[in-house]
């Protein structure tokens, strides 16, 4: 029942992304400048999209899978949208689009290792904070897609409601939405934990 | 719980969110430079592209149209032809002439696979009357039995006519002939 109504505020209430690439002014968005310059070949220029969306992407990829995957799937991912941008129509929606890419990429990926069981970073993580995060974070990717989405960039990443919503190409009002929903739930999934 | 902290970390810090932040604070993502291999480029979308594909699809169904009109009046008139050329020929003039005119048949009035699947073609199917190939004196023999043959019939039909005018007796004056008596 949360599940569908999240997907359906996630998809529903996107933000209408108006096509920019054309006539640059200077309200014109970074993404539009960076876009048309990697395409140009200013690999710089696609390095300072990798900075800004690096956490966002890290976020998308930590609320499906574990950690220790998600720092290696990072860079391919900006390396598989590097050769695909040329198919990017609207510049200014790159988040949007990498953000598609690497929800697809986290779930191809999970399908892929469904059968595999990963030891080592559970041995490695011997630090109780950690151990903690990682708990909660378990906790976290059990609520509805579109909460645990949000509440990972929130929480973990440390981007703002606005932020999350400008990278995303999310409308603010969802994301709010997704905020206060999904604490709510995580608030009454910890009830059952033991105090942090 | 206050809402304005969790959307934007403005106004009084929400305790339980704040140490939610410290604890999964230990996750977030570590910054790495992103190494692009030297080969790594971006295609290029070539904007005409989808505007050629579009003209050539046109180029090759006109292409198509012109071939199938142009095969569709070719193969018609033939079929036409094919009946005209099955006229028997006259019995007279010469004999070279006649050979001439005998009957050709063209081998697309023989039906074929092909014409089978069409539905209405207007073609007629004749038998076929083939004249006899006859020599020269042969010819010549047949026209003068043909002339006695004539003038055989001719007597007979003066023949038929007298004995007629006999059995009638002679006609009186005034007497429409062939008349029948009223009375």
């Amino acid at each position: 029942m949360f599940d569908l109504e999240a997907t359906a505020e996630m998809l529903l209430m996107t933000a209408p992304v108006k096509a920019s690439n054309e006539r640059p002014t200077d309200d014109t968005p970074i993404e539009v400048v960076l876009v048309r310059a990697s395409l140009e070949g200013d690999r710089d220029g696609f390095g300072r999209l990798y900075d800004l969306y690096a956490p966002m992407v890290h976020g998308i990829l930590l609320s499906r899978g574990r950690r220790g995957e998600v720092d290696d799937l990072v860079p391919d991912i900006f390396l598989h949208a590097f050769t695909k941008l040329d198919t990017l129509r609207d510049w200014a929606a790159f988040g949007p689009w990498i953000a598609m890419i690497a929800r697809n990429r986290a779930m191809d990926f999970h399908r892929r290792s469904k059968d595999t069981v990963e030891v080592t970073e559970d041995l490695r993580s011997t630090d109780t904070s950690t151990t903690k995060a990682e708990e909660i974070l378990e906790l976290i990717r059990g609520l509805p897609e579109a909460y645990r989405e949000t509440l990972v960039l929130r929480l973990v990443e440390g981007m703002t409601g606005p932020e999350i919503a400008a990278r995303t190409g999310l409308t603010p009002a969802s994301v709010r939405v997704n905020l206060h929903r999904g604490m709510k739930q995580l608030r009454e999934k910890l009830g059952f934990t033991e105090n942090l | 719980m206050n809402d304005e902290y969790l959307w934007d970390k403005s106004g009084e810090p929400d305790p339980e969110v704040q140490q939610l932040e410290q604890v999964l604070g230990t996750l977030r993502y570590q910054p790495k430079p992103l190494d692009l291999p030297e080969n790594f480029r971006p295609a290029r979308r070539n904007r005409y592209l989808p505007l050629l594909a579009i003209a050539a699809t046109l180029a090759l169904a006109l292409l198509a149209g012109v071939l199938w009109l142009r095969a569709r009046t070719e193969s018609t008139p033939q079929k036409y032809n094919a009946v005209i050329t099955q006229t028997a020929p006259s019995p007279v003039g010469s004999p070279e002439k006649k050979n001439e005119e005998l009957p050709k048949v063209a081998d697309n009035s023989i039906p074929t696979d092909q014409d089978r699947k069409v539905f209405a073609v207007n073609v007629r199917h004749r038998t076929r009357h083939s004249a006899p190939a006859l020599s020269k004196t042969e010819r010549a023999e047949a026209i003068e039995a043909k002339k006695e043959l004539i003038v055989a019939l001719r007597l007979a039909s003066e023949k038929l006519n007298l004995a007629q005018r006999k059995a009638n007796g002679p006609a009186t004056p005034g007497q429409i002939r062939n008349q029948h008596k009223i009375g």
